[in-house]
């Protein structure tokens, strides 16, 4: 990227990208975590119904899409998370920090592969031999999804955007 | 993708899609799919357990070597390599599970596909120990 752009500002851009994809799968695990947990049969009332009341099997297809989009660019920038910051983490003794970052690579990696599972199972919504099943790897994915959420945040902020 | 029937949601009242999907509806779709899925976490595990990657990654130098490489350019990365065994191990039982008859592949008991995710982190956190040592120490 020389000439174009500061490595600094390639890897900020792919980190803001890697941020945006986690965003919405985010979004879209917990509305249908809701939905499972604690499923509205109407979309009215409160904001909170309206929450639990969203069409679920129609995110399947995208929270695998988002899944696997924010595992492909984080492997990415964890080529340089490995030399830039992992490195310094180490000499500071952040040894938590970088722990809890490994155990998010191995988090994100267990999610992975329930993804077909996932998927076939929502596809199969009106088959009421996968309601358990669905419920049961919706809700992990969704725990799952946000544990990777706030140890990337929380690792961004000891050395991220702009380090 | 067909679009699905609103009728009979499990858990919603809200539309359901592609239901008719032919993958979806596939028998050997659901053979491969609950396999990959039940048996991924345990062989992630056992993969990290055995130290299997498929490929070791020198990010310094961005060079590739195959299987287990611990000496080279600067650190190396195994996870590239552990999670495309797992994929590769899981898919392979997957295809293996296809062509089961269908009375083997519903005996599978479909919640493992949850629990053995949940299984795998006490062993995740104890596969980090030295991390965890370390930062004790301190």
């Amino acid at each position: 990227m020389s000439g174009l752009i500061s490595s600094n500002a390639f890897w900020t851009i792919w980190l803001f990208v890697h941020l945006i994809l986690a965003l919405g799968l985010l979004g879209a695990l917990t509305h249908q975590a809701m939905a499972v947990a604690l499923p509205a049969r109407k979309a009215t009332g409160g904001i909170i119904t309206r929450y639990r009341a969203v069409p679920a099997a129609g995110y399947a297809t995208a929270v695998c899409v988002l899944w696997v989009l924010t595992f492909l660019v984080g492997s990415f920038i964890y080529t340089s998370y490995r030399i830039n910051i992992r490195i310094p983490l180490e000499q500071e003794h952040y040894f938590k920090t970088g722990g809890f970052f490994d155990f998010k690579e191995h988090v994100a990696t267990l999610g992975l592969v329930l993804l077909p599972a996932y998927w076939f199972f929502w596809k199969n919504a009106e088959n009421p031999e996968y309601d358990n099943a669905r419920k049961g790897v919706t809700l992990v994915l969704a725990v799952m999804c946000w544990f990777l959420f706030i140890v990337g945040h929380v690792l961004n902020n000891t050395r991220g955007f702009g380090s | 993708m067909s679009t699905a029937s609103t009728a009979g949601s499990p858990t919603t009242a809200a539309p359901i899609s592609a239901a008719g999907s032919s993958l979806a509806a596939a028998r050997k779709f659901k053979a491969f799919a609950t396999t990959f899925s039940i048996s991924g976490p345990v062989v992630y595990c056992l993969t990290v357990y055995m130290n299997w990657p498929v490929f070791t990654f020198w990010p310094a130098n961005d060079h590739f070597d195959w299987g287990m490489v611990t000496k080279g350019q600067g650190p190396n990365m195994l996870w590239y390599g552990w999670t495309l065994t797992a994929i590769l191990i899981s898919a392979g039982l997957g295809i293996i599970a296809m062509l089961l008859p269908e009375r083997v592949i519903r005996k599978i008991p479909l919640a493992l596909v949850w629990i053995f995710p949940i299984l795998a982190i006490p062993f995740v956190v104890y596969s980090l120990m030295f991390w965890w040592r370390l930062a004790f120490k301190q």
